[in-house]
């Protein structure tokens, strides 16, 4: 009985990481094969690294490389939002964990509410505030939003009101030290795996963010590569072949949006990677046990 | 907006405790105002600035002045409302009841068994979150497409479907979307409730075993109950951001040549009301509406599972 | 998103540190560099000064084209150096998209980056486009010669005029012909028909005798303007201040009575053209194309380029007639406009841009332009050229040539798109098995939604 329900339990697993698996094996598999071969070869086969490059040609020659461009724009976007997530959730995270000072729960209150609303609901406003500041139409109209981080600020709260030790404090308030040197010599040594949580989520959140640059970009050089993924399917043959003719001249077909979804992943699977370790120990406040 | 119960609530459940266990709140450091004025623009400026704007523009008119539930009333009468509101809370409760379902039970399966055959299968559960959006859902088009999907024996012989057309037809789509979230989310949500689960101690389990229970028992007696919380936090988020749906039927309506129309969920209809015709008003009311119905859900999913009923 | 928070995993991927401190510098300089080179690459300009309204031609342009005319914009740049022309590919408001519409708000709304010529798939783009809210199109009469424009066919201007203006010019005619594969219909034995009702004969015939074969398609974003324009039904008649949207007309039910039975036994199949199922299914070596009513603009680009039928078969006959009524009048499927944006800092160059597209711009061989173009003296020769094409059965000219002026004149231009419509509404059911004649009144119902929305009177 004992083996017939292991073994139930494993076909089910095996089962479900086959739904999961198995797309992701096509996409890596299907840049290798042309157009026609997709049909009719087994979506297991692989094609060739010729068809790749030859794949990879297509996709840069559309519209003028435009495809680096987007690529460029999703890295300029995540690195330079994420990189003032960091300067401003990490100390506020710290300031509301350990603070004293009137607002405090205010603060803290407000921004888990604004945490579990949904950030599509709040693009249109935005989107008329940024106008407003004249800002549509430059790249801060969507650094500026995507800066505002505050799962990162509870992340950072949640993070400093635990992992202070306590000898620590009473030590800095032994000395006298004033606010920011306590934060220099007690925070900021510890930073680092809150640092390395923060980066990870705040970068795969704007990578991955499609609503506001879809709604605040009209210069399509200025897409990050999400928005540029659907730009890529609807002005090419293979889903909107046009009226007046096939559009055959941009060769752009399955393979080089397959192509072109690959690539568009590899950056947030590196930062994926890269940040194990720090979600591992960080995660869910110690409650992961090795 | 939100009542305070709701608001303050999370903050109780989730007072930081101190490494010993003591309450923070003894151990201020006197840290000032100076550490969160970076970050106070941003939440001011993109998070409570928004809530308010949108608040607003669904109760005026585009002249500014004062409309009352005309918004509500004007968008409510639009022929693509009803229709929006029903695609969106079709597929969330069908997302929703994924998630109980599979995730839960995924998770529950896995740590029946914590091994390394365990951490495998969660690492290939969570590959997919890599793919968000608009990745995603290029990769599903050609799922979805027989002629060159690998699930094609299943679309075939299972749901009768032979071409792409059919496999986008309006019945099918809140399930088809369904699915894609599933795809992306589900690996994550299984990380965080296996995370849950270890949190249960372990004499509870091995009490149980010893009294006799198999695993079924152990499973739904004893961990489904003690993971309530997380199930209750994982509804609540989910239905938020269901609700909110926009860059899958986007997509699909580009992918289908029109057949999938470009108001398909309200938001969606939003977005063609706000950009299309200009018509700002309108669509706040249709945000406060989403949002409403949100903190309706979450109150719901509260009340229901008793959340923030402090444990006996 | 906060939402796909949560996320770690208990697998360690033992990099070492210095390992990831490469990767993660190495990143950054990639984006600094790629984005670096992006910023300098897209604001270059030529050292021209930009010209006025009769000012000469060069400066810099930017045009928004789909894919299709995408050939014309990059050989324009090629012939006339002195020009930056920066090409935009976009979707080109195809199938009824409303692209057009969110950007130009956006544009409006910031004050700035409007493109200079943008060609639009949708007929009745330049409606919108000349009123408010949007106020983007210029009219044309200033900016090109009389004596060019004087050579558009009337009915083409008469599209392009919006409350006694010209806001823009047709790129090609797009009328409906009766297209069909001689080879096949000579081995079946079946005589080419003049009317509908003989071709709906032909496919009763087929379907027995011949299953697998097709006489047209039914699952268009556009296929109400190839049966139903063309049958004279009123789906968008402009009457005064008021929009006619009567399903229930004789010439309506009529059509949708022919088709129901052709759409049942699969000779009009609920499929379009474009989809990659069709081109597996009835192009290619299959060939089951027997005869297909559709636009003219159908010659090379869909039966070659998409379908790839074989040489020799194809040709086009007169648009078919009903029963015995004249006059034959025959559907419209788009005929794209070109569009100048009355913001353009450089209407000179745009002006001559937009000539040169629709009246030199004619490359020969398999490059040719899909489209019949509407500029007449372009048209000649476009013909002349088509009639000489080897891959055809016999010429397809005269048919085209005869057909460009019997497009039906009762169905008017107006500022929402009806092909998602038309899928929504029928060709999703069509697919679901469910019969045309008992979805013309939802699909009547919808297009008074659609126009009502738009802000029109609608009267049945």
């Amino acid at each position: 009985m004992r083996i017939a329900a292991r073994g139930l339990r494993l076909v089910i697993l095996a089962a479900f990481a086959v739904f999961f698996v198995i797309p992701i094996g096509w996409l890596i598999l299907a840049p290798t094969k042309a157009d026609g071969a997709l049909v009719t070869s087994s979506p297991f086969s692989f094609g060739s690294f010729h068809q790749v490059v030859l794949a990879w040609d297509h996709l840069d020659a559309f519209s003028d490389h435009i495809y680096r461009i987007w690529i460029g724009n999703s890295l300029l976007y995540s690195f330079s939002a994420t990189a003032i997530v960091l300067a401003t959730a990490i100390p506020a995270g710290y300031g509301l964990a350990l603070g004293n000072f009137p607002g405090r729960r205010v603060v803290l209150t407000l921004t888990l509410v604004v945490m579990i609303m949904p950030a599509a609901a709040l693009v249109l406003p935005i989107f008329l505030e940024l106008n407003a500041l004249h800002l549509i139409g430059s790249v801060l109209s969507v650094i500026l939003p995507f800066s505002f981080f505050p799962f990162g600020v509870y992340l950072a709260y949640l993070y400093y009101a635990t992992a202070i030790p306590r000898d620590l404090l009473d030590a800095a308030r032994v000395d006298g030290a004033g606010e920011w040197q306590t934060f220099r010599r007690i925070a900021l040594p510890l930073a680092k795996p809150i640092v390395a949580l923060v980066f990870f989520f705040s970068f795969v959140a704007d990578w991955n963010n499609f609503f506001l640059p879809y709604a605040v970009l009209a210069d399509s050089s200025q897409y990050p590569i999400q928005v540029g993924l659907s730009n890529l399917l609807s002005s090419t043959p293979s889903f909107n072949p046009a009226q007046g003719g096939g559009g055959q001249q941009v060769n752009i077909f399955r393979p080089e949006l397959a192509l072109a979804t690959l690539l568009a992943v590899i950056p947030v699977a590196i930062v994926f990677l890269l940040s194990q370790r720090a979600l591992v120990r960080g995660m869910l406040g110690g409650a992961v046990k090795q | 907006m939100s009542s305070p119960a709701l608001t303050s609530a999370p903050v109780e459940a989730t007072r930081p405790r101190g490494l010993h266990g003591a309450p923070v709140r003894g151990r201020r450091t006197g840290a000032g105002v100076s550490f969160i004025l970076p970050y106070l623009p941003f939440l001011i400026g993109f998070g409570i600035a928004p809530m308010i704007y949108a608040l607003v523009l669904a109760f005026t008119t585009s002249s500014g002045g004062w409309a009352g539930a005309g918004n509500f009333t004007r968008t409510f009468k639009d022929y693509r409302f009803l229709p929006a509101f029903e695609h969106i809370l079709l597929y969330t409760g069908v997302w929703l009841g994924t998630l109980i379902v599979f995730v839960v039970g995924l998770a529950l399966l896995l740590h029946g068994r914590a091994n390394r055959v365990s951490t495998g299968f969660r690492f290939l559960f969570y590959l997919p979150g890599a793919l968000a959006g608009a990745a995603a859902v290029l990769v599903w088009l050609f799922m979805l497409d027989p002629a060159v999907s690998p699930f094609s024996f299943l679309e075939h012989n299972v749901f009768g479907v032979q071409l792409f057309v059919q496999s986008i037809a309006p019945g099918k789509l809140p399930f088809v979307f369904a699915m894609i979230a599933f795809w992306t989310g589900a690996g994550g949500w299984i990380v965080v409730m296996y995370g849950a689960l270890n949190t249960i101690p372990h004499e509870l389990d091995e009490a149980a075993r010893i009294d006799g229970a198999g695993p079924f028992t152990i499973a739904f007696r004893l961990k489904l109950p003690l993971i309530r919380k997380w199930i209750a936090y994982m509804l609540i988020l989910s239905f938020a951001t269901g609700t909110q749906l926009f860059i899958e039927p986007q997509l699909v309506n580009e992918a289908s040549l029109g057949l999938v129309p470009d108001t398909w969920s309200s938001n969606q209809l939003a977005y063609q009301l706000a950009f299309r015709y200009g018509d700002f008003n309108a669509a706040a009311a249709i945000t406060v509406d989403l949002l409403v119905i949100g903190l309706l859900a979450a109150v719901l999913i509260v009340t229901r599972t008793g959340l923030f009923r402090r444990e006996g | 998103m906060a939402l796909r928070a949560f996320r770690g995993s208990a697998l360690l991927w033992p990099l070492s540190r210095r390992l990831r401190q490469i990767m993660l510098t190495s990143l950054a300089a990639v984006g600094l560099a790629v984005s670096a080179g992006a910023c300098t690459s897209s604001s270059s300009t030529s050292s021209a000064p930009a010209s006025s309204a009769s000012g000469k031609v060069g400066g810099s342009l930017t045009v928004w084209v789909d894919s299709v005319r995408l050939p014309v914009a990059q050989a324009y740049a090629k012939a006339h150096p002195n020009v930056h022309v920066r090409i935009v590919t976009f979707d080109g408001d195809g199938n009824g998209a409303t692209t057009m519409q969110t950007k130009i708000q956006l544009w409006n709304r910031t004050g700035s980056g409007w493109p200079d010529v943008i060609f639009s798939e949708q007929v009745n783009d330049p409606v919108w486009m000349a009123k408010p809210p949007f106020n983007f199109a210029a009219p044309i009469k200033g900016l090109i010669p009389q004596s060019i424009l004087s050579q558009w066919p009337s009915p083409s201007t008469t599209q392009c005029t919006i409350n006694g203006t010209q806001y823009c010019l047709q790129d090609n005619l797009a009328q409906v012909v009766l297209w069909y594969n001689k080879k096949l219909m000579t081995q079946f034995g079946y005589t080419v028909p003049t009317t509908w009702q003989q071709w709906a004969a032909i496919g009763q015939k087929v379907a027995t005798q011949h299953p697998g074969y097709i006489i047209g398609t039914s699952g268009e974003s556009f296929s109400h303007w190839i049966y139903f324009w063309g049958n004279q039904c009123p789906l968008e008649k402009l009457q005064g201040s008021q929009l006619l949207i009567n399903t229930s007309d004789t010439h309506c039910t009529e059509m949708a009575s022919l088709l129901t039975p052709l759409i049942k036994n699969g000779t009009v199949p609920p499929l379009s053209v474009f989809t990659p199922d069709f081109a597996k299914k009835y192009g290619g070596a299959n060939d089951k194309v027997l005869m297909m009513p559709g636009p003219s603009w159908y010659a090379q680009a869909v039966f070659q380029a998409t379908l790839h039928i074989p040489a020799g078969q194809i040709t086009a006959a007169m648009p078919l007639q009903w029963k015995n009524e004249t006059p034959v009048t025959t559907g419209q499927v788009g005929g794209g406009p070109w569009i100048i944006s009355r913001h353009s800092k450089n209407l000179a160059t745009a002006a001559d841009f937009v000539q040169w597209a629709t009246t030199v711009f004619n490359p020969p061989g398999a490059n040719a332009r899909p489209g019949y173009p509407a500029y007449e003296p372009l048209a000649n020769t476009w013909l002349k050229a088509l009639s000489a094409n080897p891959y055809f059965a016999a010429d397809p000219t005269p048919a085209m040539k005869a057909a460009a002026s019997l497009i039906w004149s009762g169905w008017n231009l107006v500022t929402y798109p009806d092909q998602p419509v038309w899928s929504n509404t029928v060709v999703t059911q069509l697919v679901a098995g469910k019969s045309l004649s008992s979805l013309m009144p939802a699909f009547g119902h919808a297009l008074s939604q659609a126009a009502q929305a738009a802000g029109y009177q609608v009267s049945q």
